[in-house]
């Protein structure tokens, strides 16, 4: 074989554009986290494939990570906290890999309500694959695939995870790292059930529509008579788009976790109940 | 040889099934030979549908084609199936009387009517003539129904044994008192009835499966029906999945946490699986997968058998990564290998998978007990990792590194890019090739301790018929036939098919006048991959499609002189 090229020197951390929303994400991210006291050794970032899903690798100080396929960051989640529901399992993704790829699980694990806290990096458009549209795209977005703009109706997460009975559902954005942060530790701090932040991010790259000026103009802080209880309001909320777009906690459900209501898990994780003998490797 | 084949046929959802399994378990306890199969039509109610049961002195492996004793529930189920009695079978029908020696009336529903007020002890009655039938008292039989009802309540036992006895008594009367040539019972073969998809699930949940999902597919579920049934018994949580991709998925994250988790699925399942288990090639987990087969492409037949996924299980998965494929020929072999499967998986840090078919999954047999207490596998981990920790440090050979899981001091990276030592994501291309390697060197390890094939028959035998999985009991079969004819076979049975042991099998080919495989494909799926590994070189084929299993009688013809 000939020589390897080294690409070491290339293959600088981390990989995104500079200017990127991703940036103010992990900042945010960090400072909840180490705010939140949880412990890095108990934790589990999950993420799948995309510029947000490389987050992960990113955290400083470091935690347990699954990176997984494109899409299935959720059943991975679902089957870590099934084995092991003591730990924290954390996801972060893109909205093509939440959304889009993985919407079936993400329908079916807010029905599970399984006590995940799920952050969606949502920019509105494919980052990794270079700027295709992605289920939250407007309208009208054009792009090399979609040249005569976006036909479909863009997907609202938030409204389909209130309708669900998800046990926290929250908007905030990277052009308010203060806001950002906060509702990133609200999400971090939730003891029971699903927990789902859609995250506005812009994609300097790609997305020259919905820019951080485009967001600031139209971020409008929840108001804090919002009772987040109250299902219909939340959906009233949850629908508004386009000149005022709510950010903040919208919606809040009592329902149990999908942890909780299992009769095996009763006695303790699974992980613990395996008759285990010490290390004892084959051969 | 006594041996004696008892059809009950009719419409889905007449309780076919349940009729089955209230005779098979009454004759469990006289102690003879028993081994049931079904066919069935994808459908709720109506069709026509069987189950088969073989009683005999000897044991059995395969179902048969002409039956001894058909028990048919509508019209339809007799004139059709009429025809595959043996000359002189008899009919238990639920019409009228008739000159025809072999015709035997008895109004089942009608007699369980009259005398409990409710059909719903029919099948008691039917019980009851077919053991008459065979020359049995009815005490084993009452004392089974005893047994299966008098938990639930004392009316319902009492009911379904004085059908049991009225049925007996009814046949007794009218003459046909032992009129089918039935295997002495004995009392020396004793066991518990089981299917093959019961089996696996007892195999899985002794060897300490904690974790079970699944997308439901014919003939797959009754697995995954079984470990639910059994969950709370074995601490074992089941959650069925929005789809296959995400019951592989999270597989691949409870393996991850520690936890062994298994999903079963048929071909159409799988087929969404594979990026999944690319994954766990990657990833390098003991996830396991069970495939039961059935007939494709597409839908194909869904309750029906084949053979055909065996390289579709050897070559799905983008990318190159080891694997493990098991391929029980029996019950007892499933209960087994379910359990080998997951201890190999967990030993390479590579999936591992087992093929088994509509055929053996729905076949019943009285085994020897299995043990059933929990004797869970090595999950092989390294629970003192430090800090230190690196998921993916290369061995100085075979290419399994430690494994910690989350939860403990070392933090436990795993990513589906290629990635460095420590786990993470990586395009470094030295970084690149030594994990590659890593990967694919366990492959070695895997292939010196495979299974060696399963040699039956004469060690001269000129005839030699090779076949894999559930094809185990119909060859075995034919080869006890062709012997006794005065012809010289053996068969050579492949229970693990990846990675196969060259050495082991090419000892077994020398000095064969003819070699011939058997298999439920139409292209010869196995011997193309003993072709590939050098292992033979020419071989003749026997080959069914139809969505049916083979029969020992059948294959022993087709072989011809
Ligand atoms: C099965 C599969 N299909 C497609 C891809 C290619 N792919 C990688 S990331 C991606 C979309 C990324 O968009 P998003 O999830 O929104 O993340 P972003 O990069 O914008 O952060 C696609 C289509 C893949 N990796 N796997
Ligand atoms: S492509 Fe867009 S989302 Fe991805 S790193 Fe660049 S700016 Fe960020």
């Amino acid at each position: 074989m000939s020589q390897l090229l080294d690409l070491k020197k290339a293959d600088t951390i981390p990989a995104w554009c500079p200017g990127c929303g991703n940036f103010p994400i992990l900042k945010a991210f960090s400072g909840a986290f180490a705010e939140s006291g949880l412990n890095p050794e108990k934790t589990v970032l999950v993420s799948g494939i995309g510029q947000a899903a490389k987050l992960p690798h990113y955290l400083e100080p470091p935690c347990n990570i699954f990176n997984g396929l494109h899409g299935r960051a959720l059943p991975a989640a679902t089957g870590i906290k099934c084995a092991n529901h003591e730990l924290e399992v954390i996801v972060t993704s893109g909205d093509g890999d939440m959304y889009g790829e993985g919407g079936n699980h993400f329908i079916h694990a807010i029905r599970r309500n399984i006590g995940l806290k799920v952050f969606v990096h949502n920019n509105q458009v494919y980052g990794l694959t270079k700027g295709q549209a992605s289920p939250t795209s407007d309208e009208g977005f054009v792009t090399r695939i979609q040249t005569h703009g976006v036909m479909s109706t863009p997907f609202n997460p938030l409204a389909l995870a209130i309708v669900e009975g998800c046990s926290m559902v929250a908007r905030t954005c990277t052009g308010d790292p203060v806001h950002l942060k906060a509702t990133m530790l609200e999400a971090l701090r939730q003891k029971e059930g699903f927990v789902l932040v859609d995250i506005l991010q812009p994609c300097v790259s790609f997305n020259q529509i919905n820019t951080y000026k485009w967001y600031k103009e139209r971020m409008r802080p929840i108001p804090p008579e919002h009772d987040p209880y109250d299902r219909m309001k939340a959906l009233a909320l949850a629908f508004q788009w386009g000149d005022s777009i709510p950010t903040g906690i919208i919606y809040r459900s009592r329902r149990p976790s999908f942890e909780s209501r299992q009769p095996v898990l009763r006695q303790g994780s699974l992980v613990t109940r395996i008759k285990q003998k010490t290390l004892e490797q084959h051969q | 040889m006594v041996d004696v084949l008892i059809r009950i046929a009719g419409e889905a959802g007449q309780g076919v099934v349940t009729a089955g399994n209230t005779l098979i378990g009454g004759l469990s306890g006289m102690g003879v030979h028993l081994l049931s199969t079904q066919s069935y039509m994808s459908r709720i109610r109506g069709g026509l549908n069987w189950y088969d049961i073989r009683v005999s002195d000897r044991e059995c492996f395969a179902g048969r084609e002409q039956a001894d004793l058909l028990v048919s529930f509508t019209n339809t189920a007799r004139e059709v199936l009429s025809g595959s009695l043996i000359p002189g079978g008899l009919n238990l029908h639920d019409g009228e009387a008739s000159d025809s020696a072999n015709m035997i009336p008895l109004n089942a529903a009608k007699l369980a009517k009259e005398l409990t007020g409710s059909t719903l002890a029919a099948n008691s009655v039917a019980a009851g003539a077919v053991f008459s039938l065979l020359g049995y008292p009815s005490d084993a039989l009452c004392g089974y129904l005893e047994k299966l009802f008098g938990q639930k309540s004392r009316e319902l036992a009492d009911a379904n044994t004085k059908c049991a006895r009225a049925g007996h008594e009814c046949i007794k009367k009218a003459g046909f008192w032992e009129r089918l040539h039935a295997p002495l019972p004995s009392g020396s073969v004793i066991g518990h009835i089981w299917s093959g998809a019961a089996a696996l699930g007892l195999g899985a949940a002794t060897a300490g499966v904690k974790f079970a999902t699944a997308y439901p597919m014919s003939p797959s579920t009754a697995t995954f029906a079984w470990l639910a049934e059994h969950s709370d018994q074995y601490g074992i949580l089941v959650e069925q999945a929005e789809d296959e991709i995400a019951a592989v998925n999270m597989v691949c994250g409870a393996t991850y946490a520690g936890v062994p988790a298994l999903t079963t699925t048929s071909g159409g399942g799988f087929a969404l699986m594979a990026e999944g288990l690319s994954l766990a090639g990657m990833m390098e987990l003991p996830v396991v997968a069970v495939i039961a087969q059935r007939p494709g492409p597409a839908t194909g037949m869904p309750t029906r058998t084949a053979q055909q996924d065996l390289q579709f299980a050897l070559r799905a998965g983008h990318g190159e990564f080891p694997r493990a494929i098991y391929a029980p020929g029996t019950v007892q072999q499933g209960y087994q290998l379910i359990r080998t499967a997951l201890q190999t998986a967990h030993w390479y840090q590579t999936p591992a998978l087992l093929l088994t078919d509509q055929f053996l999954q729905d076949m019943e047999k009285l085994v020897p007990v299995f043990p059933e207490t929990d004797k869970p596998i090595d999950r092989c981990l390294d629970l003192d990792a430090g800090a230190e920790y690196q998921r993916y440090r290369v061995p100085a050979t075979g290419g399994v590194s430690s494994r910690a899981i989350p939860g403990g001091k070392a933090l436990v990276v795993v990513d589906s890019d290629e990635h460095d030592t420590a786990g993470h994501l990586s395009e470094d291309f030295q970084a690149r090739i030594s994990q590659q390697d890593k990967r694919m060197a366990k492959l070695a390890a895997m292939q010196a301790e495979a299974l060696p094939p399963e040699y039956y028959g004469p060690d001269t035998a000129e005839l030699l018929l090779i076949c894999w999985g559930s094809s185990y009991g119909p060859v075995r079969e034919a080869v006890d036939a062709l012997n006794t004819s005065g012809r010289s076979a053996a068969m050579l049975h492949a229970a693990q098919i990846w990675p196969l042991t060259p050495d082991a099998w090419k000892l077994r080919l020398s000095g064969r006048r003819r070699i011939c495989c058997v298999e439920g494909n139409q292209t010869a799926q196995f011997a193309a991959l003993l072709r590939e590994t050098g292992i033979l070189a020419q071989a003749e084929t026997l080959l069914r499609y139809d969505g049916m299993p083979f029969t020992g009688a059948e294959i022993a013809e087709r072989i011809g002189p």
